[in-house]
């Protein structure tokens, strides 16, 4: 037999009576499916159990009696009752740890030790924060992943693989039209396979690195707790920061992973905040790479997408009903991360990403391809030209953010194609940034959006990002003209 | 009975009162080990507060630690 | 922290992501049959429950230095002794009490699931704060075995866990791991043999 916690005899007295009442219902729609013993099925009715008193309140009848057991033993504590019930149990662990856990050196102060005070003090901490931003995502994943590696790859694909995939195509089919699904400007290989390879992977492996060492040192939720306040001010809490900073790599992943966070309207601010102004990897990537040439410009992306983050947040904060969840969060020890599991976990994500984003490259080749073929992107594309236009496009543009629509990387990688030919002045460059950034999430992103937050929901965000996108780009179109700035 | 937001920084204190009407932060705490007769280490306030009990480090903001009292 | 989980969660992968993967793992995850043995390993956050899910399992979910990395509940088979055994994976809880989402999957998957066997992952380093929710697992008559987790790190803090008597005062196995070195697993899977079902034992007459 196993030891038995015993509780107060207040407690003990309600447990008896309910087990009682329990073995009478065992049968019922309530207990039956459930595999927990009546003692246990008493004590989490005593402790308030939000799922099984919800299904107890079918029956007002058993509601009642219920709460009357609960209210007799309450009488007769002197702390509520899953408070008392949590003490027993706590202090017979204590009792049990005494017993069995021996301390046999005290511990000093030891390196980790000192690693952590320097993480986590704000003197130290923030400039810390600032140091790993800056190191780690706009050096290591900007400069060399989104700049140094996409280079050399997109290098290597434009001069030694499209060249033969062309070469290749025309020989063996005679047709121009099919010819231009596998080759070609706008090819399957040449185009949907060579954004995927050559663009988006090299930034995503690199993000992805950085933030399984960040994820395995254990610096994530010290990063929670030095931004829970920040991040108060947009209705979310500390635990919001793990979601955002796994947005930055990609959002369809964070939206998914919103669900640690407490508050359902914690869960609906921080969705919109990632489907709104939290760029993927690949896209800020990219973005990176464009403006790298043009720091004011860089500066002007940056600093408006933040503010629009901070901005959006915080008025989202006000106007949805609700209090923001308390923040609360254990602080692992730190660790030094090992080379393998870092290895590991991130080649699963980026197969993952992979395999989640290439055949949706595949897919706008070949729609481009149809729409192309038969004229309906022409018409699409004149459709939302005076809208390009608005914004201070050159009508070349046009099509590059159709292409976002399909995913907002991809339309990023086209602006990435455009910019090459030097078609685009500073000025429009940014433009054409923020509106990508802010633009629709991705094709997966707004699966999962559905997935978690419900289609509803969906459709109010995407009602909002898609004007709110082109708005804002014309705001800063005709803010930087009336300026007279040129970028 | 001492409000976290005055206890010196980095002595033994042993909670003596959970002051919050919202079961989910009585809850929360509980389940990370703080409630009357245990015994923490206030580690810092700013900016969010960092307690320590036994092994176990836990950040909290300070609407949750303004709930927790010591003796 | 990982959508390469929702692929994962059934063994089989719901779409696009790793078709190749659906040559290798659907024949393994055919080979369960309702009958198998179902285990689920469970405990607060960040104890270890994924890494030894890892080394039970031989599949790889994402494992963190944070609370909360598990959101979902993952599946998978573990050979132990001469039987296939299902091992799920669930996010970590610190009572039976749910306050969040994820605490719900983990309880309701308890609460509503028929389980040959139940893991209580554990860390060694904070037993105290972990041992309630051993006594409600107790109280709820589920087939607990205990995996005192996190050795290493309890070691190195001078830290030692009287295993007989921890076991004899609760009343059930304790197995001491280490997981992330890959110690204590052996341990683990033979005490575990002990509590499934004895497979047809051929009596001789």
């Amino acid at each position: 037999m196993t030891s038995q916690v015993l509780y107060q005899e207040p407690i003990e007295e309600a447990i008896a009576s309910l087990e009682t009442w329990i073995d009478n219902h065992r049968q019922s729609n309530l207990f039956r499916e459930y595999t927990f013993s009546s003692r246990s099925l008493a004590l989490l009715l005593l402790q308030k159990d939000p799922s099984l008193w919800s299904a107890l309140k079918q029956d007002e009848e058993q509601c009642r009696e219920v709460e009357i057991v609960l209210t007799v033993a309450q009488n007769k504590l002197e702390y509520p009752v899953n408070l008392a019930i949590a003490q027993t149990r706590q202090q017979q662990a204590r009792r049990l740890e005494s017993i069995v856990l021996q301390e046999t050196k005290r511990t000093q102060t030891s390196l980790t030790e000192t690693l952590h005070r320097f993480t986590v003090n704000p003197l130290t901490g923030f400039p810390l924060l600032v140091v790993i931003l800056y190191f780690g995502v706009y050096k290591f994943v900007g400069e060399f992943g989104a700049g140094e590696l996409v280079d050399r790859i997109e290098g290597f694909y434009e001069g030694q693989i499209n060249p033969i995939v062309n070469q290749i195509t025309a020989q063996i089919i005679p047709w121009q039209s099919l010819q231009d699904l596998i080759a070609n400007d706008y090819g399957i290989i040449t185009l949907g396979i060579r954004y995927a390879v050559a663009i988006v992977l090299p930034v995503v492996a690199t993000y992805f690195l950085m933030f399984s060492l960040l994820e395995d040192s254990g610096y994530l939720p010290r990063m929670s707790l030095m931004l829970d306040r920040l991040f108060k001010s947009m209705g979310l809490s500390g635990r919001a920061v793990i979601p955002m900073v796994l947005g930055l790599g990609c959002d369809t992943m964070a939206t998914m992973v919103t669900r640690t966070l407490e508050t359902k309207r914690e869960r609906v601010i921080a969705t919109f905040l990632l489907s709104l102004a939290v760029p993927c990897a690949a896209q800020w990537g990219v973005i990176l790479g464009l403006l790298a040439q043009k720091p004011a410009a860089l500066m002007v992306w940056g600093g408006l997408i933040t503010a629009i983050f901070l901005a959006v947040g915080y008025i989202t904060a006000k106007l949805l009903p609700g209090s923001s969840g308390g923040f609360y969060m254990e602080v692992p020890p730190l660790r030094l991360p090992k080379l393998r599991n870092i290895l590991t976990k991130t080649w699963i994500r980026m197969k993952w990403y992979f395999w989640e984003i290439l055949p949706l490259f595949i897919w706008a080749s070949v729609f481009i391809w149809i729409g192309r073929l038969t004229g309906l992107f022409e018409m699409i594309i004149r459709g939302i030209e005076p809208l390009v236009a608005a914004i201070g496009m050159p009508p070349e543009t046009a099509p590059v953010f159709l292409y976002g629509f399909f995913r907002r990387d991809y339309g990023a990688a086209g602006l990435f194609d455009i910019q090459q030919q030097g078609l685009l002045t500073g000025n429009q460059l940014v433009v054409a940034a923020i509106v990508l950034t802010l633009f629709l999430p991705c094709i997966a992103q707004l699966q999962m959006m559905i997935k978690e937050r419900g289609l509803k929901t969906t459709i109010a965000m995407v009602l909002f990002i898609v004007p709110f996108a082109f708005l804002t780009g014309y705001c800063v179109n005709l803010g930087l003209t009336l300026l007279g700035v040129n970028l | 009975m001492n409000a976290l937001s005055t206890v010196t920084i980095g002595q033994s204190q042993t909670v003596v009162h959970l002051a919050t009407d919202q079961q989910n932060v009585m809850r929360k705490l509980m389940a990370l080990g703080i409630m009357p007769g245990s015994s923490l280490v206030l580690e810092q306030r700013f900016p969010s507060y960092i307690i320590k009990v036994g092994h176990t480090r836990t950040a909290l903001d300070g609407e949750t630690a303004a709930s927790i009292f010591v003796e | 922290m990982n959508c390469h989980q929702c692929p994962k969660n059934n063994c089989t992968n719901q779409k696009s992501p790793g078709w190749w993967k659906l040559f290798r793992k659907t024949p393994r995850a055919l080979e369960l049959s309702s009958q198998d043995a179902q285990i689920a390993l469970v405990g607060m956050p960040n104890v270890g429950k994924s890494v030894l899910f890892n080394r039970l399992t031989g599949i790889y979910v994402t494992v963190s230095n944070y609370p909360g990395t598990t959101v979902e509940v993952s599946r998978g088979l573990a050979q132990i002794g001469e039987q296939n055994v299902l091992v799920i994976d669930t996010p970590g809880m610190y009572s039976l009490v749910p306050i969040s989402d994820e605490e719900r999957v983990a309880r309701d998957l308890l609460l509503k699931t028929s389980l040959t066997a139940v893991i209580q992952v554990v860390d060694a380093k904070n037993l105290g704060r972990m041992l309630p929710l051993t006594f409600q697992l107790i109280e709820a008559g589920l087939p607990l075995l205990l995996a005192v987790n996190m050795m290493d790190e309890a070691h190195r803090l001078g830290l030692k866990v009287q295993q007989k008597a921890l076991a004899v005062e609760l009343g059930i196995p304790v197995i001491l791991t280490s997981a992330a070195l890959n110690q204590g697993i052996d341990e683990l899977k033979s005490a575990l043999a002990k509590c499934l079902p004895s497979e047809r034992v051929a009596i001789p007459a």
